[in-house]
């Protein structure tokens, strides 16, 4: 039953350059049944569109009516090895942020925790975060490529490198080879995003980096402790190349403290079991994964459709971005092929292949059975084909710093792609601009200080059912706001306003949510200002006859010249000067004139929508005194619609 | 019989009523829970109860209240309409929040409805700066103006909260004046009468579900006094609030927030007290009842408190880090894990075969299959009963009779479609609900860094003790003690609580920027108020009355603070030094490091201030002597597939003594039962708990 690392390795990677991976595992001897659905599996980042081809599908389903195992599997003793693998995870979790010392790692909880067998696929996963996932199966596969033939107990290996599996330059990732008895029994692993990297921007968020050399520093698959001895060469280097590298150093110690913590459990967890039935069982946790997977893939309709979202630009001034989705269902599995997407750009949104596959994973997991558990069988059935060369999977040097905010598009866009599918179940766009603000400056007596600040969503779209919630939180995405107490209590800014815009919804049948204002006046003498966010000229989309939400626009001193302002930009406010950002809403489902009279008016009523627009976009007369709806009037505006 | 002390708990399905006289002895009654008005199935629970003890009333000489009426209020949506003023240019505070999500992926998620809609939040023009200053001056005739409107649209209550305020409330109190002045009808609620905390979402929503639920509770505070009254009943009617101690009725009515968590805080203070008297003072405490299973960590004698939670959020088996369900409140609650794992869990299968346990739950009614009441589905309970863990015949001393074939059908279902019989699939139930219940333990123990080896499991509530074994085996835990009246020991935990008072006030600078003068300038006034409160509720005597400072304190950059206790008040240089090393000690403790070259910052300050009363709150023994002592019998039950069935003696409490007897063994009571596996054995000691210890490992 146990695999050599060597094979899996090979066949598990979502990671990069897999070509002909999936004929040699298609050909290969004694496969266990439920991972041998090759082209599925086989996530490749082919150049060219490639379709799944059905037959090897059936044959996948002969070789599972025969399964091989010596001992059945008691689905009791499969539960609580799950729930126990989950725990151990968690507990790694739980060990990062009581160590841990940056705010991104405790507050915004940017990490993730897992545990991947001894051929590299995740088995368990603790909390994690959306564009986390799957992405460390690939960031081990670089692993494994270099030191297969090298891992002993006492090592642990890091890596940080997008061209070697990993994400960006911030996310480190560590992993810790189990050994039970001699025996490699799993890889234990914690992603940290750090607070810096070095490069030319404190952060490591430029939008505007040209080539990864500019990002930071870059760490390749290595061996951060080798035999139980730390590297102390290469903590001295990475000390003198990161800025604040107590807080950096600090996080990378977290990580390891969590990764050994969770060996100690694993070992305790491998004394009261049967170390080769424990493999076993975590191979069957895989399978039962993918088996969860395909029974809820086959019961979404089958069909090929094709969505296309857009970046405004590239980070450098220069765009659309495009990005071109087609998403082929048939049967139990799911391909989604990023063919037509521009081509890799100058600035640094560009999202790395790893990335791109993480946001699609997190966007299809939105219609899929949520008990699925998160491990390597959920990504069988999904293939990912983005080729080379484009903006979702840039070639070596393109710059990725800033791709967070094409992550969220890239999930927008799947979003889009299967309401194409499945219109009835998906909601139009959500609200939002990935909208980040960083303050930087210095206090009179030259104490510094600096305030990063994102506030990505707004809410939902409207949804074949309901309207877009206001201010409600993003399905694939889990970060609060700032409370601005706290920043006005730590930096020299004031919030003006802070609250819905009227009239900022995208019209539709159920209108999507409405956008947010938010307004900062400096009060420092200088404050270095960056902001970052897109929509301003490709706003969030409606659906089925639901009209666009309000694109983004940011002004500077609203109140005197109230200039208009990009998207994306740095500059030093002075004393007393307001920034203004306007963030969109979300997209409307379905025509707006279909839209419940009585629900436009209450809409009146609240102050979320005026009059005018009532009438316009919505065919709707209000009474101003009773907010009662005119009902002739609504039929005449209505029906003169209809006419036109 | 007389200074007998009365404790009442409202649960979803069962109101618990015991009292308690000072030699320990224990009358008690569980009564189904009246959900249109909780105050009569109190009524008639008590005036039973005296009944069949045959107690007088005057006999009863406190009264303690754990109630859930509150938290209905919020999550039924029975409050009463409510207006808010803000800061002008945030009224949408409120309503957006802070984006966060209780379930990822989940597109069908939408978070509750702000309990104040848009058109009743309104704007005045005023704003305090970071540092307390007044940037703009308020608007006294735009207050009036709102009031008069949000009166005119039928608001019944006004929550007040502007931006700052948490440094500089001049500006709320001015307008509470005005308002108060001119309507003063109207229940109006200002945030920093409440909680004078940094963070505007949060203060805005604590203000504006005070402001709700207040005329729900005041109504119910002044109904159940009067139904005391005609029951003669003249001992002041006092509340259990969600950070230990008990308040009287008024204040709690003033302040309903403080109470939110008031049934499940009685059964950790209780736990908590009797650890301080069996000097064990490492305890995890596990309540399992009919939906959910809480689990808190006692350390050192020590329970945590957290600084805030979500009101009508549901108990998830997810994250304690991910929030967004439900109404935040801030107010320092007892640290309780929850999971949707209790008696009434529905087993189910997932699309890929597995056997999954809650957190759906039967609940009271259908319940369990074996309640033959309608419900269809396997539950925990049939599980149990399957497997000769609860009496085959009845529960609760012969009131609830039990169907045996009709759970044994439902079980052997789900078996069948697992390819288990039905003793496989109801021990896998079983296992399955431990398991759910383990993330409850984790999350107070393993999580946060502490072995759980070095603590002692205490089991309560009807199920908590059927289910200890195999938890503490998993958690390499070697004793369980299960107490007395364990299916009602938060009614208990009422009786042995103190008189607390708390205040917070927002402090929030460097440490550094902070003299000793300036912490005492704000503590000097909070003392006053509390030693005030204390003295007008009858602790006259110095020594009766405990007055505790702390301060919420923080390294810079940090999320969220510890709470540590200030050496001495008033505050000197030498106190300051103490703080620093007691942060650096609670640091270390709590999250594994301490950093002393790091700046700290102060939040806020709070004083504590409790009123002990003159005889010790828990007496030596506990004894129920209204329990039908149930004839020793013996019943079959299964321990899992090494051992198998087992004949295995069943006998109540009274029948272990100081010896241990081995296991397998079960002790069944009237309102729990214990179940003792092979490997262990039970005595009891002086307190009269049942004492489990596992003998020593093969």
């Amino acid at each position: 039953m146990a695999r050599t690392p060597k094979r899996t390795a090979r066949r598990s990677k979502p990671g990069a350059a897999a070509r002909g991976t999936a004929d040699a595992a298609r050909k290969r001897p004694g496969r266990r049944p439920a991972s041998r659905r090759a082209p599925a599996a086989k996530a490749g980042a082919g150049k060219g569109p490639r379709r799944p081809s059905p037959a090897p599908k059936r044959a996948a389903k002969v070789a599972r009516a025969a399964p091989r195992r010596k001992f059945t599997i008691d689905p009791v003793a499969r539960e609580l090895i799950k729930n126990a693998l989950v725990t151990i995870a968690d507990n790694m979790v739980f060990s990062v942020i009581r160590t841990s010392r940056s705010t991104v790692v405790k507050q915004n909880l940017d990490f993730s925790a897992g545990i991947l067998d001894s051929a590299g696929q995740l088995v368990a996963q603790g909390l994690s975060l959306p564009p986390h996932l799957g992405a460390m199966m690939p960031a081990l596969d670089g692993v494994l490529k270099r030191f297969r033939h090298d891992i002993r107990p006492g090592d642990l290996f890091i890596n940080n490198d997008p061209y070697e599996g990993g994400s960006h330059l911030n996310d480190i990732f560590a992993f810790k080879p189990v050994f039970a008895k001699g025996e490699l029994i799993c890889f234990n692993c914690v992603i940290a995003h750090h607070t810096d990297m070095g490069g030319r921007v404190p952060g490591g968020n430029a939008s505007d980096s040209m080539e990864i050399y500019q990002e930071g520093f870059r760490i390749p698959p290595i061996k951060l402790y080798e035999g139980g001895k730390l590297n102390e060469t290469f903590m001295r280097i990475m000390d003198k190349n990161v800025r604040m590298s107590v807080r950096v150093l600090g996080d990378l110690r977290a990580q390891v403290a969590a990764v050994n913590l969770a060996e100690k459990e694993m070992l305790k967890f491998c004394g009261e079991h049967d170390v080769r039935e424990l493999k076993v069982y975590m191979q069957e946790l895989i399978d039962y994964a993918e088996r969860l997977t395909r029974a809820s893939i086959a019961k979404l309709p089958d069909g090929d459709v094709s969505f296309t979202d857009y970046m405004d630009d590239n980070g450098v001034g220069i765009g659309p971005m495009k990005i071109q989705l087609r998403l082929i269902k048939k049967g139990d599995e799911v391909t989604v092929d990023y063919t037509g997407t521009s081509a890799q750009c100058g600035g640094a949104l560009n999202p790395n292949i790893a990335f791109t596959r993480s946001c699609t994973y997190a966007g299809l997991r939105c219609v899929l059975d949520l008990n699925v558990p998160n491990n390597a069988g959920f990504y069988k059935p999904i293939t990912v084909i983005a080729p080379e060369g484009t903006f979702v999977n840039p070639l070596f040097p393109a710059a990725l710093g800033a791709r967070g905010a094409t992550g969220y598009r890239l999930r927008h866009a799947v979003m889009g792609l299967l309401a194409q599918l499945m219109p009835e179940r998906m909601q139009a766009c959500p609200g939002g601009s990935e909208f980040a603000v960083a303050m930087g400056g210095y206090f009179k007596d030259r104490t510094p200080f600096m305030s990063l600040e994102f506030h990505n969503t707004t809410g939902a779209g409207g949804g074949p059912d309901r309207d877009g919630q206001d201010g409600s939180p993003f399905a694939i995405g889990n970060l609060a706001n700032t409370p601005m107490e706290l920043i006005e209590a730590e930096a020299p800014v004031r919030y003006q306003r802070y609250g819905f815009l009227p009239d900022t919804d995208g019209a539709g049948k159920y209108r999507g949510c409405l956008g947010i204002v938010r307004e900062y006046r400096f009060l420092a003498d200088e404050a270095t200002v960056q902001v970052r966010c897109d929509r301003e000229f490709n706003p969030p989309w409606g659906l089925l006859g639901g009209q666009p939400a309000s694109p983004q626009r940011s002004y500077l001193n609203p109140e005197t010249e109230n200039k208009r302002m990009p998207s994306k930009f740095i500059r030093v406010m002075k004393k007393g000067e307001v920034f203004r950002s306007e963030m969109p809403g979300g997209g409307g489902y379905g025509n707006p004139f279909e839209r419940d009279a009585k629900v436009v008016a209450e809409d009146v009523r609240q102050g979320k929508l005026t009059l005018k627009r009532a009438r316009d976009a919505y065919g709707v007369a209000v009474d101003p005194a009773t907010f009662a709806v005119d009902e002739v009037e609504t039929r005449r505006l209505r029906s003169g619609a209809a006419a036109a | 019989m007389e200074q007998l002390r009365l404790g009442v708990d409202i649960g979803g399905t069962f109101t618990d009523i015991l009292l308690l006289a000072p030699d320990g002895s224990v009358h008690s009654k569980k009564v189904l829970s009246t959900p249109d008005d909780y105050s009569r199935a109190i009524q008639d629970g008590i005036a039973q109860l005296m009944g069949e003890a045959g107690i007088k009333p005057a006999a009863v000489r406190e009264c303690s209240h754990g109630t859930t009426v509150a938290t209905n209020a919020i999550i039924e949506h029975k409050g009463v309409k409510v207006g808010l003023i803000t800061t002008a240019g945030f009224r949408d505070v409120l309503e957006i929040g802070r984006f966060r999500l209780p379930r990822l992926y989940d597109l069908s998620f939408r978070k509750p409805e702000p309990l104040v809609e848009r058109r009743l939040r309104l704007e005045v023009p005023e704003r305090i700066g970071a540092d307390g200053e007044v940037v703009e001056p308020l608007d006294l005739e735009a207050v009036d103006r709102a009031s008069d409107q949000l009166v005119a649209e039928g608001v019944a209550a006004i929550a007040i909260c502007f931006m700052n305020s948490y440094v500089n409330g001049a500006h709320e109190r001015l307008a509470v004046e005005r308002v108060r002045a001119r309507h003063p009808a109207l229940t109006v609620t200002a945030s920093t009468e409440i909680v004078p905390q940094i963070q505007e979402y949060e203060r805005t929503s604590t203000t504006v579900v005070n402001a709700y639920i207040r005329p729900v509770v005041e109504r119910y505070v002044a109904a159940l006094e009067q139904k005391l009254r005609g029951l003669q009943i003249k001992a002041p009617l006092m509340f259990m609030q969600s950070s230990g101690g008990i308040l009287p009725g008024r204040t709690a009515a003033k302040s309903p927030v403080f109470i939110i968590e008031s049934g499940p805080a009685a059964g950790v203070v209780g736990s908590q007290r009797l650890g301080e008297i069996l000097k064990r003072r490492n305890l995890m405490v596990l309540d399992m009842g009919g939906t959910t299973a809480k689990a808190t960590l006692i350390e050192d004698g020590k329970y945590d408190l957290s600084p805030e939670i979500e009101v009508g959020g549901r108990a998830t088996a997810g994250h304690r880090l991910i929030q967004g369900a439900g109404y935040i409140v801030q107010f320092p609650t007892i640290d309780i894990a929850e999971v949707g794992a209790g008696g009434g869990s529905i087993a189910w299968l997932d699309a890929g075969g597995g056997l999954q346990v809650g957190p759906q739950s039967a609940g009271a009614v259908p319940g369990p299959v074996c309640y033959d009441l309608g419900g269809t589905e396997p539950t925990v309970t049939d599980a149990n009963l399957l497997l000769g863990y609860i009496n085959p015949a009845a529960l609760v001393g012969g009131d609830l009779k039990l169907d045996f074939a009709k759970a044994e059908r439902a079980v052997a279902g789900i078996g069948a479609r697992l390819g288990l019989d039905v003793t496989g699939a109801a021990h896998g139930i079983h296992l399955i609900a431990n398991a759910n219940m383990m993330r409850a333990l984790a999350g107070v123990s393993t999580e946060r860094g502490r072995d759980p080896r070095n603590f002692v499991l205490l089991a309560m509530g009807g199920n908590g003790a059927v289910h200890a074994v195999g938890l503490a085996e998993t958690l390499d835990i070697s004793t369980i003690l299960v107490p007395p009246v364990a299916g009602l020991f938060s009614a208990l935990g009422l009786i042995f609580a103190d008189v607390e008072h708390q205040l917070i006030s927002a402090f929030y600078r460097l440490k550094d920027q902070a003299t000793p003068a300036d912490l005492n300038a704000t503590l000097t006034p909070m003392i006053r108020e509390i030693e005030e409160m204390l003295r007008s509720e009858g602790f006259n005597e110095a020594k009766r009355r405990e007055l505790r400072c702390y301060a919420d304190v923080q390294y810079v950059g940090q999320f969220g603070g510890l709470t540590v206790p200030l050496s001495g008040f008033p505050v000197t240089r030498k106190v300051m030094v103490d703080l620093a090393e007691g942060f650096g000690r609670a640091h270390l403790r709590t999250y594994g490091y301490r950093s002393d070259e790091e700046p700290l910052r102060f939040l806020a300050l709070k004083v504590v201030g409790r009123g002990l009363a003159k005889e010790a709150r828990v007496p030596r023994r506990v004894v129920r002597v209204d329990e039908r002592a149930a004839a020793r019998s013996e019943r079959r039950a299964y321990f899992g597939p090494a051992r198998g069935w087992i004949t295995t003696p069943v006998v109540p409490r009274g029948a272990l003594g100081r010896k241990p007897t081995d296991g397998p063994l079960i002790v069944e009571e009237y309102d729990a039962t214990t179940v003792v596996g092979p490997g262990w054995r039970a005595s009891l000691d002086s307190w009269n708990n049942i004492v489990m210890e596992r003998k020593a490992r093969r």
